[in-house]
């Protein structure tokens, strides 16, 4: 696998003798783009907080994957911590960043006392100036958002705000603050040290009803029917969710690149894939998420927050058999304005799952009306 | 300037939840009000105001976990301990609760037990951990 690949401290050496601008313009050659979903080019992110006058700076890796599906962070930091390191460094030295925080979720506290060693190690190692220092989250889905976590990280409730202005202007504590996430800070160490590259390579985290659930390094672009190939569905597939956030489409052996996936009315996003088997009712696939979504709206904005909980109701009422078509309408009514109200990515995505298995699966729905 | 999450995490450990005591002793060495300690105590999932049981279960509930039989344990652990999510047992050795994602979807059906991921759950499987728990 090409994110396992150890870069032994090769990649900073390299960043260092470059300098800053041109470690940053072989990041936009290269095309490195933000793992976290986003898909921003890294080097751009890089070069808004280099351009940035100020003797304080920071740089936060985003390790709070909390994407239901998606464990591929976790698998970074477990086999291949050195690079993730090395990748912080380099941003920190080339942003002129001189602390650095890795905000990793409190559901992984397992991995720190290790990770810990491996900052000492390298830091030791790498003669830097540069600070590394671990914060465990606390539980809050919501703090996979890079506002919320400068928020969590200064000690206030981590609740996302209104952007811009943006992290690498004006971030932690009113600072320049560049936040990348596992992936991506790992994937730079490997983007500016090896020539031959790839950039389309990219971890799919596949579970679900599958037999052979795991992390796969794949090709975007690759064929749907080639990853299941991979990941064994125990019975013919019904649906691929795109974690809980990004929705889901009918089984179709498309190729899966962004366009493609956006077609599907569907978000790629972080390349989670959640299959679901035709032993499956979507309706019980809706129940699910929007419990999760309800349970993990942070309650700052009024669309989001009441809304989550509106269309868990109407989705048991569903289930209850005392819906009517017009639940149904209502439903996905409600699925459009919280989508287009809502203030950050949660609410502007929770309800991706209920219009895309309107549109796809509304059978399954209208089995269970009144 | 203090981290304020870190604090509250170390002090969690250390006596199980945060009372108000506890937030008012940091508040004073911090100086921070205890209205924004008690504002992030009960933002995190994680951190409790509340006194909790000696052991705490958090079942993941999130689709992969759910598509490997997670509901059937969800039903089995609150008819074993006799009580509902979010409650403690009465001898205060097991608080239950639900949890989203914690990223060993890979090995579902996967629960946290005070903060240690255990995957691959069966009935079998949570039957020892609730007698483990209950001596
Ligand atoms: S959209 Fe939801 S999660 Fe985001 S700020 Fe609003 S209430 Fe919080
Ligand atoms: S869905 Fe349960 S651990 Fe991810």
């Amino acid at each position: 696998m090409q994110i396992l690949e150890k870069t032994e401290l090769k990649a900073l050496k390299k960043a260092r003798n470059l300098g800053p601008k041109k470690t940053i313009s072989l990041l936009n050659k290269k095309g490195l783009t933000g793992r976290g979903g986003a898909s921003f080019p890294t080097g751009k992110k890089w070069e808004f907080a280099l351009k940035q006058k100020s003797k304080e700076k920071y740089v936060i890796c985003n390790a709070d994957e909390g994407e239901p599906g998606t464990f591929k962070d976790k698998f970074i930091m477990q086999k291949n911590p050195e690079t993730l390191i090395e990748g912080i460094l380099i941003a920190s030295e080339t942003i002129g960043a001189k602390q650095a925080y890795i905000y990793l979720r409190g559901e992984y506290e397992n991995l720190k006392s290790k990770l810990e060693k491996t900052i000492t190690k390298v830091i030791r190692k790498a003669k830097t100036k540069v600070n590394i220092e671990i914060i465990l989250g606390a539980g809050a889905y919501v703090c996979g958002e890079e506002t919320a976590i400068i928020k969590s990280i200064e000690g206030f409730r981590g609740q996302p705000y209104l952007k811009p202005p943006y992290p690498p202007v004006e971030g932690l504590y009113g600072k320049p603050t560049v936040i990348n996430n596992v992936e991506t800070l790992t994937a730079a160490a490997h983007a500016i040290l090896l020539d031959n590259w790839n950039s389309l390579l990219r971890l799919f985290c596949i579970s679900g009803d599958v037999t052979k659930p795991g992390v796969y390094e794949l090709p975007a672009g690759i064929k749907l029917s080639e990853a299941m190939k991979l990941a064994k569905p125990k019975n013919p597939v019904k649906s691929v969710y795109f974690g809980c956030f990004g929705g889901c489409m009918p089984y179709k052996d498309i190729e899966l690149t962004h366009d493609n996936i956006c077609g599907e009315d569907c978000v790629s996003g972080s390349c989670t894939m959640i299959v679901v088997d035709n032993t499956r009712s979507i309706v019980d696939l809706a129940y699910v998420i929007s419990k999760f979504f309800a349970y993990e709206s942070c309650g700052k904005c009024t669309p989001c927050r009441e809304g989550s909980v509106r269309i868990l109701l109407l989705i048991k009422k569903i289930r209850q058999g005392k819906a009517t078509a017009q639940d149904l309408n209502l439903l996905q009514e409600l699925g459009e304005h919280i989508g287009q109200t809502s203030l950050c990515g949660l609410g502007q995505s929770c309800t991706n799952h209920i219009l895309t298995s309107l549109k796809h699966f509304r059978k399954d729905f209208e089995k269970e009306l009144r | 300037m203090d981290l304020i999450l870190p604090i509250l995490r170390k002090e969690h450990k250390k006596h199980g939840y945060l009372s108000e005591d506890i937030l008012k002793k940091i508040s004073k060495k911090t100086k921070v009000p205890v209205s924004r300690l008690y504002a992030v105590a009960t933002f995190y999932t994680m951190l409790h105001t509340e006194k909790q049981g000696k052991n705490i279960i958090e079942i993941c509930g999130s689709p992969s976990c759910y598509l490997n039989g997670e509901l059937d344990l969800e039903n089995f652990l609150e008819k074993e301990l006799n009580i509902e999510f979010g409650q403690t047992t009465k001898d205060k050795k097991i608080s239950l609760y639900k949890t989203s994602c914690i990223g060993c979807c890979d090995k579902a059906p996967a629960m946290l037990l005070n903060g240690k991921a255990i995957t691959n759950l069966t009935k079998e499987k949570v039957k020892t951990i609730l007698k483990k728990c209950r001596s």
